[in-house]
């Protein structure tokens, strides 16, 4: 969603102006633009009464926020324990080879977007890959290839 | 009251009261970098380790904020101190291996060897956070700790010129290891990007501070910013005073 | 008569489409079942913990379980299995005989397991507080509402109950101390902030059987006299989230908690604050510091939280899998509790078995089972049959177990004796092709990147620790590395200000400790033994073995691997990435992994 000063206005006001509801706020914007952008932690300081700097530490901090706008599609690949012995790191190589991306970044096209994660708690299927929330168990090269063409032509399954 | 030993020596102390405080008044001197009296709890740096046995139990606490909870023996410079504080020494020299004062540290009590690393060039910060949390208390909160990790740093928001600093250095003061750079030649200064006119007293002529430090200090004592310098500021209360009083 | 079709909607089985089955049961019991004597219902379920054999659906009261089921089996399922009463073998579980069994106490996975924690998953709908109240649920808060704080914390105390986060802390205690000062308003929080990769009790049990957390949470507060409750949830589990905030809402509308808890004097308001993505925030101290909307950074914990915790007030934290067991407890009474277990570590403990062994999921055991039963009977052994190497326990915090400790009880205390955890209950099993100074690379990166990077030791040693692993994985390790490694290891146990830091040389220390050669064999020999270190490794097709399947080549993303079809293949070593591909598909044993230093 296209980032508008009554988005952010609405999302910080769906909360008590209270310390404890940042991280839930910075959330939302996060889920609703895709990151949390600089217009909306600056307003978010002003009803807070807090300093900036004390936001922009926290959204540096949890990895759940992002200061950049994410790729259209998102690949989570778990590089938990159990994904990792079962070959996460080959995955994370293909996905470098198919989409020139690696952990952090986002195709230029700005259509990918490659996070590792550290355990999605599914590791009786490991390898693990979650594109656009939904769950891919047991990947291989082969696979990730299928499943990076199919959202290509046409969104997650 | 409560009785300890620190190094055999017999000490007394209230209960809760720190470590750290209890040596040093007691003749014992424990290093310190992170420790602040008007920034506490900080307890990061770790060079103030000591060996503490309570119940026949050892372990190794940090000074700065251990409290004095019941009769313990504390030793300062045990094998196991010694150890721990060698390595710990040698990881803050790796980390910043431009300032003065860790090398100086490494002198006085021993640093591991640390050849085998490649340290990190030009560093003079140990990242203890002393600068942000003195930037909340005593400034505007312009600056903090960014990120996690190995990948700490200390910045201001986007790494750009905060509109929140006055530039009054607080955090460059209070910095152990002297790392935040600053310029300052009487007319103007420089910090964290910015360049802040200093204002000077209007009586004598002498640098009081930059305009926006004098306002925020102005703004919390509810006052009018007034450009005078402290010894001025004063002359000019005793004349009131004196003027009150009849006296002249 | 009636019909339960239970269809395991967790995390693990809607990755593998049990959405899609649910469903085409819903379109197909439509379609077809208008007349029948039979009426079939159907129940989505939390997670069973075989989440390998997903989706898993149960048909009930015949106690007949199905797996791996697609939704084109869905129409035979209901003509043969539901609206008659017919077995469909080939969806049933094949045992190590390979007889096909009917119900789960069969399944040589479940049959050793004895749950408590995990005991209605699997059985209720998690998004139905009916459910719940069915099999009694809440009725342990409306008993401890009758008992005094002090009788409440004594039940608990009578348990033995020790904390399920890892660091074992004695529930009861905790609760007691809480209860002794009488500064207001005090707090109680769950810390599901499961962050040990490799480990998903706590989110199976929240997703499966939110209720019982709630009810467990309740309790505790109701004992220390505290008002106020958050449940921090870490930020991946979607599902968990949407349960728990979905039972919140549901209990406050029935007056189970609110304004009232249960028509009594006391109030309570819960609510779910979600974790922000970072590990160190499953630390006490980090966790609170996050909830009050700062940064997770833990903080010296001379005075504990118990006495200054959420707003520098008394705070309860307890782990998810801790306060599950609490109604329990008081239901049926803290010694009962107490006699299963060991003496020092009552109850049971969930572990999730996962890594290279055949049967993975979530398992419930007393406490004091054996390694080698949690790993070769409930899980089957490793998968290929390939020699075992080492078990992982406790996640990061933890250490690797090698095979000559497998006959020891995992309890709180004993794997502690060895340099290793038992944490939370991650169990990671490891085979002859994992190579323990990479899984002790792994997981020193993991910590460099999840530290939050206040302290020295930590932040420091973590960094450079890691710069001596990688060199020795990349074949620039040098002698002296292990002895430097131990002694900052051992700095960074004592100096470390929070438990993240302490625990985290443990993986390093063990792996030298029980695979000292291996280390020697990449310092001295440049040779990974597991095949696993790329700039170590080449792989070699043995001709002898090969019978031209074509898997290997089939998988090869780097194209290096050639060969007709029927006929011994080759790897061309000037394309090979070394990475592992091929070894893993093949199913001849004929790719072999050759240390690069022999070459030259």
């Amino acid at each position: 969603m296209e980032v508008s000063e009554k988005r952010i206005e609405e999302i910080i006001h769906s909360y008590q102006p209270d310390r404890r509801y940042a991280l839930a706020i910075m959330q939302d914007m996060q889920r609703e633009f895709q990151y949390v952008p600089r217009e909306g932690m600056e307003a978010l300081a002003e009803e807070l009464q807090c300093p900036v700097s004390s936001l922009y530490a926290m959204a540096t901090f949890y990895k759940a926020l992002s200061l950049v706008p994410k790729g259209k599609h998102i690949i989570k690949c778990c590089d938990g324990t159990a994904c990792h012995i079962r070959g996460a790191s080959t995955l994370i190589d293909g996905i470098r080879r198919e989409l020139k991306i690696g952990p952090g970044e986002t195709t230029q096209d700005g259509m990918f977007s490659l996070e590792t994660v550290n355990c999605l708690g599914s590791c009786a299927l490991a390898p693990v890959l979650v594109v656009d929330d939904v769950y891919y168990g047991k990947v291989t090269l082969e696979k990730l290839k299928e499943i990076i063409q199919g959202v290509k032509e046409g969104g997650a399954e | 009251m409560i009785e300890i030993t620190i190094n055999g020596k017999k000490c007394t102390c209230e209960k809760g009261e720190f470590l750290l405080d209890v040596a040093r008044r007691n003749g014992f001197y424990i290093p310190t970098l992170c420790h602040h009296p008007a920034i506490s709890g900080q307890a990061c740096c770790r060079v103030c380790l000591v060996e503490v046995v309570e119940k026949g139990r050892s372990k190794i606490v940090v000074s700065c904020v251990y409290p004095v909870e019941r009769p313990c023996e504390v030793y300062t410079d045990s094998e196991r101190v010694k150890e721990d504080r060698a390595v710990v020494l040698m990881l803050l020299k790796e980390r910043a291996p431009e300032s003065d004062v860790i090398d100086a540290l490494c002198k006085a009590y021993g640093a591991a060897d640390g050849s085998r690393f490649a340290a990190i060039d030009g560093e003079k910060c140990i990242m203890c956070g002393l600068c942000a949390g003195a930037c909340a208390k005593l400034g505007t909160g312009a600056i903090s700790t960014v990120l996690r990790g190995t990948a700490k740093k200390i910045s201001t928001p986007y790494d750009e010129p905060s509109k929140d600093c006055v530039g009054c250095l607080s955090c460059a003061y209070i910095c152990p290891t002297k790392a935040i750079t600053f310029k300052d030649d009487g007319q103007t200064r420089e910090v964290w990007g910015r360049t802040f006119e200093i204002v000077h007293c209007r009586e004598c002529g002498a640098p009081v501070g930059t305009r926006e430090e004098i306002a925020l200090a102005a703004r919390r004592a509810g006052e009018e910013p007034e450009e005078l310098c402290p010894t001025c500021r004063k002359k000019k209360m005793t004349d009131i005073m004196a003027h009150t009083y009849g006296i002249v | 008569m009636k019909k339960q079709i239970l269809i395991c909607c967790g995390t693990g089985c809607r990755a593998n489409g049990s959405m899609n089955v649910v469903e085409a049961f819903r379109s197909e019991i439509e379609k077809n079942s208008a007349d029948a004597d039979v009426i079939p219902q159907i129940k989505t379920t939390g997670c069973n913990g075989f989440c390998e054999n997903g989706p898993i659906v149960k048909i009930m009261p015949d106690n007949l379980v199905y797996y791996k089921v697609k939704p084109k089996d869905v129409p035979e399922i209901l003509e043969k299995s539901v609206l008659e009463d017919q077995e469909i073998p080939r969806l049933m579980y094949k045992d190590n005989e390979g007889n096909r069994v009917r119900s789960q106490e069969e399944n040589p996975f479940y049959a050793h397991q004895q749950k408590l924690a995990l005991r209605h998953i699997g059985k209720i709908d998690p998004e139905n507080i009916e459910d719940y109240l069915e099999l009694g649920g809440y009725e342990a808060l409306k008993k401890a509402l009758q008992m005094t704080p002090d009788e409440v914390i004594t039940e608990v105390e009578a348990s033995g109950l020790r904390g399920r986060g890892g660091a074992g802390f004695p529930a009861g205690r905790k609760w007691r101390t809480a209860a002794s000062y009488d500064n207001f308003p005090k707090y109680v929080a769950c810390n599901g902030d499961e962050g040990d990769p490799g480990a998903f009790m706590d989110r199976s049990i929240l997703e499966g059987d939110p209720h019982a957390v709630i009810e467990g949470l309740a309790i505790a507060a109701i004992a220390i006299g505290a008002e106020e409750g958050f449940f921090y949830i870490r930020d991946e589990y979607d599902l968990a989230v949407k349960h728990v905030k979905k039972a919140l809402e549901d209990a406050e509308a029935r007056g189970i908690i609110g304004e009232s808890v249960m028509g009594s004097s006391k109030r309570l308001h819960l609510s779910v604050v979600r974790g922000g993505g970072a590990f160190v925030c499953g630390e006490s101290t980090a966790l609170m510091a996050s909830i009050e909307g700062r940064v997770g950074e833990p903080r010296a914990k001379y005075i504990r939280s118990v006495q200054k915790g959420l707003w520098d007030q008394p705070t309860v934290l307890n782990n998810v899998e801790t306060l599950a067991n609490i109604p329990l407890i008081i239901r049926d009474g803290g010694k009962k509790f107490a006699e299963i277990g060991t003496e020092t570590s009552t109850g049971t403990k969930v572990f999730a078995l996962v890594g290279k062994v055949k049967r993975t999921g979530l398992v419930e055991v007393p406490m004091g089972t054996s390694l080698r039963h949690l790993i070769f009977d409930i899980g089957g052994g490793i998968i290929g049959d390939r020699p075992f190497k080492a078990v992982q326990t406790g996640g990061p915090s933890g250490g690797c177990i090698p095979e000559s400790m497998l006959d020891l009880k995992v309890d709180f205390d004993s794997l502690a004796k060895y340099g290793a955890m038992m944490g939370s209950g991650g169990m990671i099993v490891m085979d002859d092709r994992s190579c323990m100074v990479e899984v002790a690379r792994y997981y020193t990166n993991f910590l460099c990147e999840e530290s939050c990077g206040k302290c020295t030791p930590c932040r420091e040693g973590l960094r450079r620790m890691l710069e001596i692993l990688t060199d020795i994985c990349e074949g620039r390790g040098r002698e002296g590395d292990i002895e430097l490694l131990e002694r900052i290891g051992h700095a960074v146990q004592d100096a470390s200000l929070c438990s993240l830091g302490k625990s985290a040389p443990n993986p390093i220390l063990t792996t030298i400790k029980y695979f000292r050669d291996e280390y020697e064999a990449h310092i001295r020999e440049k040779r990974c033994p597991a095949g696993v270190c790329k700039n170590l490794t080449r792989f070699e097709i043995d001709e002898a073995k090969c019978i031209g399947c074509d898997m290997c080549a089939k998988g090869c993303p780097a194209g290096a691997i050639s060969g007709e079809k029927k006929m011994p293949h080759r790897i061309d070593p000037s394309k090979c990435i070394s990475c592992g591909s091929c070894r893993e598909a093949c199913r001849f044993d004929a790719v072999k992994a050759v240390g690069r230093g022999q070459e030259a």
